[in-house]
């Protein structure tokens, strides 16, 4: 089944299902995987740091980077998976010429998210961050498989 | 095989990163060694067998250039693989190191970056 993750939002995943997120600009997408299990997430996390909004925060902690990355392992870990096996793919965090431009929201992302991984020591098995496009995901929760679609062309990741 | 490490650097805080970015990477690692200079790096390799050494540039005393310089003069050192992982910006001393045969990382870096370039060069070795 196709479930479509929006703007500050995370998804679960078995084999069978298809997450995909579209218009990553800013954006972090995060993508986890376990292969033995079969199960796994992806978020669309809009802004580095919950500390600028805590309420907002409370009601959708998937709308930051430093709540929504912890707790889309948390679901994963609860359906079996396991952070030795977790395959881990980033996508998004561009610089598109707006607003958010201004304030380097991708690259913070991008930095809360290196942190994140850092404290954690995880390491990514992919990733396509940065420069200006928008980018749509694909993620085939059967096989792991992520397909970055953007300016028309789709790649493997 | 396990690879014996040797990392110079003047801080202590990124020699702590570089370890914690080793340990990540999955690399077998035997020994890590470390060194607050390039002189002290020079005592280490006199010291204890290194397979492959990780080197700012950047560092008081003897910095990491006059050290490979030292290393490639030296018959037991001259083939040691080396990692660069520098905030160097010049692309002129850039190419010189590469042309000392050293691989360079710029900081800030990410510990794929390492385990990439760690798994090449060691690769290389055992070709």
């Amino acid at each position: 089944m196709r479930h479509v993750v929006g703007v500050g939002d995370m998804k679960i995943g078995r084999a069978g299902d298809i997450l995909v997120t579209h218009g990553l600009g800013s954006c972090l997408g995060l993508m986890i995987y376990d292969p033995v299990v079969k199960v796994g997430g992806m978020l669309h996390a809009m802004l580095p740091l919950s500390s600028i909004n805590p309420q907002k925060a409370e009601s959708n902690p998937f709308m930051f980077v430093d709540t929504g990355v912890p707790l889309l392992f948390q679901e994963l870990y609860t359906l079996g998976g396991e952070k030795n096996r977790m395959v881990v793919k980033a996508v998004g965090c561009s610089q598109p010429a707006d607003k958010n431009e201004l304030f380097k929201i991708g690259e913070r992302n991008y930095t809360i998210l290196r942190k994140l991984l850092w404290k954690n020591s995880i390491l990514l098995a992919a990733e396509d961050i940065g420069g200006t496009i928008s980018r749509t995901v694909f993620f085939e929760i059967s096989s792991g498989r992520t397909v970055i679609a953007s300016n028309g062309n789709e790649r493997l990741l | 095989m396990a690879i014996n490490l040797l990392i110079v650097d003047d801080s202590s805080v990124m020699r702590s990163m570089i370890v914690k970015a080793l340990r990540m990477s999955g690399i077998d690692l035997g020994a890590i060694h470390q060194a607050g200079n390039g002189k002290e790096g020079l005592d280490r390799l006199d010291e204890h067998g290194i397979d492959l050494a990780i080197v700012d540039i950047n560092m008081p005393v003897m910095n990491g250039e006059e050290m490979i310089d030292c290393m490639r003069s030296r018959s037991d050192t001259s083939q040691i693989p080396v990692i660069v992982i520098s905030t160097e910006g010049s692309e002129a001393r850039i190419e010189r190191l590469k042309e000392k045969g050293a691989r360079f990382i710029h900081k800030p870096f990410t510990p794929e970056r390492i385990r990439d370039v760690i798994n090449e060069l060691v690769g290389r070795q055992n070709a």
